[in-house]
C-alpha cells in the first residue's frame, strides 16, 4: 500500500493539470449558465462559479510544488525560491470581496424583479428592449 | 498639507463614508459634504496642473513601497487634464442636482450621494492609478455603484436595466481578470510601466490573448460596439444627474482605461485599425439607433456611444493631432452631454413621460433651458460658434493627413444623420404646437447657475480654442511617449 503522499508525489503533474483543468471547467459552467439559462437565480450562480472558477486558477498560477508560505522567519530565509507567490492571493481575497459584492447585489436586484413581474423567467421580463 | 495625486481619490472616498455619519448629526450635510468635497478636488487640480505641466508628470508612491513593488499613482498632463475636467463637471453635476435631492425622500437623498461619490472615486482613481489590478479594483468600484444608481428608482423598469448592466459588466470584470492573470504569469509584475518595459520579450500568442480579453472587457465599459447595449437602458433609467455623470465621468473613465492599455502596454500591430474599424462601426449603428429612439434620454445616450466611437477611431488615428482631437473631444463630449441630459431633464419633468412628443413647443414654457438644450444640441453635432465644432475639425484635419477619404466621408455622413435627429428635436421645441395642459416645474437658481456656467464654456472655447489648446498638446504628448513614461516611473 502506497501513502497518499506518495501517489501524490508520484502524480503530481496529473494534479496540477487537474487544478487548471477545474479551474477552466468552472469558468466554462459558469459562462454556460449566464449565458444560456432563463432563470435569474440560476444566472446569478453561474456569474458566482465563474468567479470561483477565475480565483482557482489564479491561486493556482502562484502555487509551487512543494512550496512553502511566502514568510520570512528565522532559519528559512534561504527559501524564497521554493516560497508560493503572495501576489496572485492578494489578488484573489480582493477578487472574492468584489464577487461578494456583485454577487448580493445580483440577488437583491432579481427579488425587486419578481415582486415586481412575479416571474424569475428571463424571456418573460422585457419591459425595455435592447 | 502637501498635496498629492491620492486626494483625488481619498477626499471623495472618505466623504462617501462620512456622508452616512454626519447625515445623522445634521440632515443637510449629506447634500452639503459631496459639493464641499469636489471644490476640494479642484483646488487639488489648480495645485497639481502647473507642476505636471512643468515636470512632465507627478508619481505618487504609496506606502513606501517604490514603483514597480509598490502601487503608484501616476499623473500625467493626459490623465491630470481628465481628471480636472472630471472634478470640475462633476462639482457642476452636483450643483444641478442640488434642489432635485430635496424632492426625493429623506433617507434616500443620504444613498443616493454616497453612491455618487463612490462612483466619482472610482472613475479618478482609474484615471490616475499606474497598477493594473488596481484598476480592476476601480472599475469594479465604477461598476457596483453604477448598477445601483441605475435602480435607484424603485420601478421595474430600473431593476431590468440594472440587472442588464450587471451581467454584462461581471462579465467584463471576468475577461478583465483573465487578461490581467496572463499578464501577471507573463510579465511577473503588476505596474503598468513595468508591463511596458517587458512586453516586447513577450510571446507574440500570449499577447494576442491577453489583448482580446482586455478589449473585450474594457469595450465594454467605454461603450464599444457591440457589447455597449446595456447603456441606453442604464442611462435612461438612472436619475438625471447621474445620466449626467455616466456621460461624463464613467465614459471618459472607461475609454481612458481602454487607451491607457492598448496604447501604453501592449506593443501589438494593427491595434489601430481595429480602434478605427470598431469606432466607426460604433459610432454608426449608435448614431442609426438614436434616429429611432422615441425617448428623449434613450435618445441621448445612443448619441453618446455615437460621440465614443468618433473618439475611438480618433485615438486609432494615432497620429499627434488625431489625439489632440480625441482628447479635445473626450472633454467636449463630457461637458455638453452632461449639459443636454440636465437640460433634456427639466423638459421630461415637465412632461407626462420620457417621450419626444412631450418637448411639443415647450419653449413657451421654458424659454431659458430650451435655449440652453438647443446651443448644446448644435455644439455636440459640430457648428462653428460652439466648441464641439473644433473637435471634430482636428480629427478630420488629422484623417485628412493620413489620406483617409473613406473615413472622412464616413464621418461627414454620420455626422447629418446626427444632426437629423437633433435638429427634430429642436425644432419640436420651438416650432410644434403643444396640446396639452401641463404641470409646471421651473429650473430652480442653482440649476440654472451651473448650465449657464457649462454653456458659457462652450461658448468661450467655441471662440477662443487657444485657451486649453496647450494642455491638450501637452497631453497628447504624454500620451503618445511611451518610453518617457516607463522610464519616468521605474528611475
Amino acid at each position: 500500500m502506497m501513502e497518499f503522499s506518495e501517489i501524490f508525489f508520484k502524480y503530481k503533474d496529473l494534479i496540477s493539470i487537474a487544478v487548471y483543468g477545474t479551474a477552466i471547467m468552472l469558468i466554462i459552467i459558469g459562462l454556460y449558465g449566464v449565458l444560456l439559462k432563463k432563470h435569474l437565480v440560476k444566472i446569478a450562480i453561474g456569474l458566482s462559479i465563474m468567479d470561483s472558477g477565475i480565483n482557482l486558477l489564479f491561486v493556482a498560477v502562484g502555487y509551487i510544488q512543494n512550496g512553502t508560505a511566502p514568510i520570512f522567519s528565522p532559519g528559512h530565509e534561504g527559501d524564497v525560491a521554493k516560497m508560493v507567490d503572495p501576489v496572485p492571493q492578494a489578488l484573489v481575497l480582493t477578487a472574492i470581496v468584489i464577487g461578494f459584492a456583485v454577487t448580493a447585489l445580483a440577488l437583491s436586484l432579481i427579488i425587486r424583479l419578481y415582486k415586481h413581474h412575479h416571474t424569475a423567467n428571463i424571456d418573460q421580463i422585457n419591459s425595455l428592449k435592447w | 498639507m502637501v498635496i498629492s495625486p491620492v486626494h483625488y481619490i481619498v477626499a471623495p472616498l472618505l466623504a462617501a463614508f462620512a456622508i452616512a455619519l454626519l447625515a445623522k448629526i445634521y440632515k443637510n450635510a449629506a447634500r452639503l459634504v459631496p459639493g464641499i468635497v469636489l471644490f476640494y478636488n479642484i483646488i487639488v487640480s489648480l495645485v497639481l496642473m502647473p507642476q505636471v505641466l512643468e515636470k512632465g508628470m507627478i508619481s505618487e508612491v504609496i506606502a513606501g513601497w517604490k514603483a514597480p513593488w509598490g502601487i503608484n499613482l501616476v499623473l500625467t498632463p493626459f490623465s491630470a487634464f481628465l481628471a480636472t475636467s472630471v472634478s470640475v463637471i462633476g462639482f457642476a453635476i452636483w450643483l444641478y442636482g442640488y434642489k432635485f435631492k430635496v424632492r426625493l425622500k429623506g433617507g434616500e437623498v443620504k444613498y443616493y450621494e454616497i453612491l455618487q461619490m463612490m462612483m466619482i472615486a472610482g472613475s479618478l482613481g482609474v484615471i490616475i492609478t499606474g497598477d493594473l489590478f488596481n484598476m480592476f479594483v476601480f472599475i469594479e468600484i465604477v461598476g457596483i455603484t453604477a448598477y445601483s444608481l441605475t435602480a435607484f428608482y424603485r420601478g421595474r423598469d430600473g431593476a431590468e436595466a440594472s440587472f442588464k448592466y450587471l451581467l454584462i459588466g461581471s462579465l467584463a470584470s471576468t475577461f478583465l481578470l483573465l487578461g490581467i492573470l496572463i499578464i501577471y504569469t507573463q510579465t511577473g509584475t503588476l505596474n503598468m510601466a513595468q508591463i511596458a518595459e517587458r512586453m516586447p520579450m513577450v510571446p507574440q500568442t500570449m499577447k494576442i490573448t491577453a489583448l482580446i480579453f482586455f478589449l473585450i472587457a474594457l469595450g465594454i465599459e467605454a461603450e464599444m460596439f457591440p457589447m455597449n447595449g446595456w447603456a441606453p437602458d442604464a442611462y435612461s433609467q438612472a436619475p438625471s444627474p447621474t445620466s449626467a455623470v455616466f456621460a461624463a465621468v464613467v465614459s471618459v473613465a472607461g475609454v481612458y482605461a481602454l487607451i491607457r492599455v492598448t496604447f501604453t502596454l501592449f506593443d501589438v500591430e494593427g491595434i489601430h485599425q481595429y480602434l478605427i474599424v470598431m469606432g466607426f462601426v460604433t459610432m454608426l449603428v449608435a448614431e442609426i439607433s438614436a434616429v429611432a429612439q422615441a425617448n428623449l434620454k434613450r435618445m441621448l445616450a445612443y448619441s453618446s456611444l455615437g460621440q465614443m466611437g468618433l473618439v475611438l477611431i480618433a485615438f486609432g488615428i494615432g497620429s499627434h493631432l488625431a489625439v489632440f482631437g480625441a482628447i479635445f473631444l473626450m472633454l467636449n463630449h463630457a461637458v455638453i452631454k452632461a449639459l443636454l441630459f440636465m437640460s433634456g431633464s427639466y423638459f421630461i419633468y415637465n412632461s407626462e413621460d420620457k417621450r419626444l412628443v412631450g418637448l411639443n413647443g415647450i419653449h413657451k414654457r421654458l424659454p431659458f433651458v430650451s435655449a440652453i438644450f438647443s446651443i448644446a444640441a448644435f455644439a455636440i453635432v459640430g457648428f462653428p460658434p460652439f466648441s464641439g465644432f473644433w473637435s471634430k475639425f482636428y480629427i478630420l484635419i488629422a484623417a485628412g493627413d493620413k489620406n483617409m477619404i473613406i473615413l472622412i466621408i464616413g464621418i461627414l455622413m454620420v455626422t447629418i444623420i446626427e444632426l437629423v435627429y437633433y435638429l427634430r428635436t429642436v425644432a419640436r421645441i420651438y416650432f410644434y404646437k403643444d396640446e396639452v395642459e401641463h404641470t409646471e416645474h421651473r429650473p430652480s437658481i442653482n440649476a440654472i447657475i451651473s448650465m449657464s456656467f457649462m454653456t458659457l464654456f462652450i461658448i468661450v472655447i467655441g471662440v477662443y480654442p487657444d485657451l486649453i489648446s496647450g494642455y491638450l498638446h501637452q497631453a497628447a504628448d504624454s500620451l503618445l511617449d511611451k518610453a518617457n513614461y516607463i522610464q519616468h516611473i521605474l528611475k
